[in-house]
């Protein structure tokens, strides 16, 4: 497995993990009763800093068992797999959003109601990215 | 598995050059050797100059290392 397949694996599992401590701090009604922005900003902050905490960790100790690997510039097969896997993350970003402002403007959400659905969209977006990745190195694109 | 149209004798060519091994052929080229590998197996067909860069490293000419299968009619594929 090369350097970059792991770091797509590494990504996917700790979006993963970011997505449900996410989901598991927001109450049942968050849609159209969102928590105070205060405590969900601090929920956010907490998340966000696990992530790049995991991020660096995990991606140094798979660097420093492959250093040759990790210093390598992609080559255009990754280059590849990381533009068709983002095209794919871009539609579902643009759907889940969109579809998802549309539906609570619809219920009468506020406007924290929406951020917190577009951010969870972008997770998702994400995950479908580095999923894709990750099915690309298997199938060989 | 999607297989390619393009088949190649990469693998036999390196074993009759002393046995060269993927991560030899890939540094020479500029790739990665599961790039390498993944040519090698048909589950990706490389750019022009990456298989030029593979038929001088090997000292032969392009089409001793590939050879399309598919016929003069373009099939359709998933476009990249």
């Amino acid at each position: 497995m090369s350097f970059r397949e792991k770091s797509a694996w590494i990504t996917l599992v700790t979006l993963i993990v970011l997505m449900l401590f996410y989901i598991t701090h927001l109450p049942p009604t968050w849609m159209l009763d969102p928590p105070p922005s205060g405590w969900m900003f601090h929920v956010l902050a907490a998340g966000v800093i696990g992530f790049v905490v995991i991020e660096i960790v995990a991606h140094v100790i798979v660097a420093i068992r492959a250093p040759r690997d990790a210093q390598a510039p992609r080559d255009e097969r990754e280059r590849l797999i990381a533009l068709k896997a983002t095209s794919i993350a871009a539609y579902v970003y643009a759907i889940l959003s969109l579809g998802s402002v549309f539906f609570l403007i619809h219920l009468g959400a506020n406007e924290t109601g929406v951020f917190y659905c577009v951010f969870l969209s972008f997770i998702l977006a994400e995950i479908v990215n580095y999923a894709a990745r990750v099915v690309y190195y298997r199938r060989g694109v | 598995m999607t297989q390619t149209s393009i088949t190649n004798t990469i693998r036999k060519l390196r074993f009759e050059r002393n046995e060269m091994t993927q991560q030899d052929l890939a540094e020479r080229v500029g790739v990665t050797r599961q790039t390498i590998n993944a040519i090698e197996l048909g589950k990706y067909s490389p750019s022009l100059e990456v298989a030029f860069r593979i038929a001088a490293t090997l000292g032969v000419r392009l089409e001793e290392v590939f050879s399309y299968e598919g016929g003069g009619q373009p099939s359709p594929k998933d476009p990249r």
